[in-house]
């Protein structure tokens, strides 16, 4: 349904997207998952044809985004992170006018925004300006403009950037309803449980590269079951290195991930039988622990094991 | 182009638009306001002749210091000056006060020292707040002293038959009538030295000159001009809303073609501009009684230049970066503008080199040639090549508008 093949984007010097591939199949949740900056909006700005690529190939449904650009963007569906309404027209005007925009006319856009009114729970208020809608409401219609035209592909840059609770879980309700229509969803975030709760499979993407990609019990699978424990405070090198090596000999999958002189981040398989060997070894090679971070397999942890860094850093 | 799209276009921007009427009162308020303004100050100035007030203290008292008096309140000079009797003190008072433009005092013994042909001193104080009518009194003055002097040379041996005989008492018919007969051979023995009928003067007539429009009239285009670039400028905003409101970067991404939105904001743009045009010269074709068949042809020209000046202060604004430089640019323009198109004061009351640069200007193309059509004997006078020039002038900025759209403006 959506293919993406050596996409690179360039911005002079800067590459933004670096030679990325991947594909979404219908009826399924695609997550591309990374931290602010990236690259996921620029991936999704190619795809959705705001900007052009540099280089590699992206096709919908079989029609070039570059070549068939107007048979592409019309299968397509975005939701900008970014709300993107007329504020000043009514919910329904919002939706109608979308829809024409998509080539919708006639009974079947009354019909069709009609239904999206009621999926997106505002058909009590489709005559309201946006301006006097909470932000959950405002979220919800944009995401109706979106899905109005019933896009085979919906392209969701972190629709929940700054959204409550309440109104997040009524966006995945919506995301899952869509998949479950037959929609290609490729979904953007940062959050890890979001990708974790949506995405039937993902591509982490830091610095412009994947870094990994597959189904997420796929891509759990690559840390076999170990923890993720994140040391903070004063680790003088080589010693602390020396010291965490001779513990290798008696925990078998000790791994460092990465090491500077204010931040160690190990794995290993049942940390907290062997933090009292570990803080040990880091004292007695001079090395003072301020705080520990100890974390259970999850996509985070993979993150972390994958970057070295947070995701949200 | 999907004509659909477009219709959709217009019915979103006007439901937006109208949702901000409020805008739409201020464009036609403020040049209404000016237009009210300057209407009634021009029709003040064109409302009658000036007139002056001369003062005289008349202290001789006599029939010939009346008729001097007199002399000032007769024909075309009565139209320009009125005469009021004072006193001295009062006369005093008020020339002081400039409450007049003139005040003449005559001394007594004035009559008396007339026919003797002794020296005698008239004053005349004038107003120096006033330039013309005190300049007209003097003139006047000094052309009745000259008249009394040749009478004076002419009359003398009349003048003295009656001072003579005593102004005071009743003359006898038979002294009326000798003197009567001898002024009569007097002037006819002079008459061939006054009146000599050496030059033959043939009066010709000017030949007949169009009827020209008044002053509120000549101010209407500019007035109405400066509605339609209040508003473009207004309306031209709204790109640079769309964009902040991200709404452009969604239809980038959609199939609809961006050609269609330009020319669906370029056609709820012209509904606006139009209906401000249409109500700003109907209440001008009322109040000047301009023939109405001439409405048309105007409402069209005014409309497609409004929406000329809209895509061209569109696009201008499309060339910056953000959106408050591409505003304070836009406005810090629209005043030079309206400024030299004649909306301040109108080019054809202009000296011809000046009127000449404003038509240079976009609006003052179009008010000059308004003003033909509003002044014309018949409707749809502006020549076809300037019509021309107008659609070439808007499809060009429309052209440019789309250009920018799809060359990055929309999908920042």
């Amino acid at each position: 349904m959506l293919e993406v093949t050596k996409l690179v984007k360039q911005y002079g010097d800067l590459t933004a997207v670096d030679t990325i591939s991947f594909g979404a199949r219908e009826g399924s949740v695609f997550g591309l998952l990374g931290p602010n900056g990236a690259g996921k909006s620029t991936a999704i700005n190619c795809i959705s044809g705001l900007l052009s690529p540099t280089s590699g190939r992206i096709s919908v449904s079989g029609h070039d985004i570059s070549s068939d650009g107007k048979a592409a963007r019309s299968l397509l569906g975005v939701v900008p992170q970014e709300l993107a309404l007329y504020e000043d027209l009514p919910a329904i005007e919002n939706l109608r006018y979308w829809g024409m925009a998509y080539g919708l006319r006639g009974q079947a856009l009354a019909d069709r925004v009609r239904d999206v009114l009621h999926h997106i729970g505002l058909a009590d208020r489709a005559k309201d300006l946006p301006k006097e809608f909470s932000g959950g409401m405002k979220r919800r219609l944009n995401f109706g403009c979106g899905v109005v035209h019933k896009p085979k592909v919906l392209l969701l840059d972190e629709p929940t950037v700054g959204v409550d609770p309440q109104s997040r879980a009524r966006l995945f309700d919506l995301v899952e309803a869509e998949r479950d229509a037959g929609a290609c969803v490729l979904y953007t975030t940062h959050y890890m449980e979001e990708a974790e709760r949506l995405c039937d499979s993902l591509a982490i993407i830091d610095h412009g590269k994947l870094i990994a990609q597959g189904t997420v019990a796929e891509l759990k699978s690559q840390l076999d079951a170990r923890d993720a424990l994140q040391l903070t405070g004063t680790f003088p090198a080589p010693g602390t290195t020396d010291a965490i090596q001779s513990l290798i000999a008696s925990i078998a999958d000790l791994e460092i991930i990465s090491q500077d002189d204010n931040t160690l981040t190990l794995t290993l398989s049942g940390a907290s039988h062997h933090l009292p060997d570990i803080f040990q070894a880091i004292s007695s090679a001079g090395g003072n622990i301020t705080e520990t971070s100890l974390r259970s397999p999850n996509l985070e942890t993979l993150f972390l094991l994958l970057t070295g860094k947070e995701l949200r850093e | 182009m999907n004509m659909r799209f477009v219709s959709a276009s217009v019915k979103k921007d006007l439901a937006r638009w109208w949702q901000d009427s409020t805008a739409i009162l201020i464009w036609l308020g403020i040049p209404f306001l000016i237009g009210g303004l300057i209407t009634s100050m021009v029709d003040g100035q064109s409302g009658g002749t000036p007139t002056g007030v001369l003062l005289i203290a008349d202290l001789d008292d006599t029939v010939l210091s009346g008729l001097v008096a007199g002399a000032y309140a007769q024909d075309q000079l009565g139209e320009l000056i009125s005469v009021e009797q004072v006193t001295l003190d009062e006369g005093e008072k008020r020339i002081s006060s400039g409450d007049a433009s003139g005040f003449l005092t005559i001394p007594a013994g004035f009559q008396d020292a007339f026919l003797n042909e002794s020296p005698v001193i008239l004053t005349l104080k004038t107003n120096p707040s006033q330039t013309i009518l005190p300049g007209i009194i003097q003139d006047v003055t000094e052309i009745l002293l000259d008249l009394g002097f040749y009478a004076q040379q002419l009359l003398g041996d009349e003048i003295a038959r009656i001072q003579a005989a005593g102004l005071g008492s009743v003359p006898s018919d038979a002294f009326v009538s000798g003197i009567a007969v001898d002024v009569q051979n007097r002037l006819q023995t002079v008459a061939p030295k006054l009146f000599p009928p050496i030059i033959d003067i043939e009066i010709v007539e000017p030949p007949p000159t169009e009827p020209q429009p008044d002053m509120a009239l000549l101010f209407l285009p500019g007035i109405i001009l400066m509605a339609i670039m209040f508003s473009a400028n207004g309306l031209a905003s709204d790109y640079w809303l769309e964009r902040d409101t991200g709404t452009l970067r969604r239809l980038v991404s959609a199939p609809a073609m961006l050609s269609s939105f330009v020319a669906g904001k370029a056609a709820a743009a012209l509904t606006v501009i139009g209906l401000i045009a249409g109500i700003t010269l109907f209440v001008g074709f009322a109040y000047h009684g301009i023939g109405w068949q001439k409405f048309a042809s105007s409402l069209t020209w005014v409309s497609l230049a409004g929406v000329g000046f809209f895509a061209w202060f569109a696009a201008l604004q499309m060339l910056f970066s953000n959106r408050r430089a591409a505003s304070l640019v836009s406005s810090v323009l629209l005043f030079p503008l309206l400024m030299a198109g004649g909306s301040f004061f109108p080019l054809a009351a202009l000296p011809e080199w000046i009127a000449a640069i404003g038509r240079l200007s976009p609006n003052g193309f179009v008010a000059d040639k308004l003003t033909i059509e509003l002044t014309a004997a018949s409707a749809w006078s502006i020549e076809l090549n300037n019509w021309l020039i107008m659609f070439v002038m808007t499809l060009s900025g429309l052209a440019i508008c789309g250009w920018r759209l799809k060359t990055g403006f929309a999908r920042r």
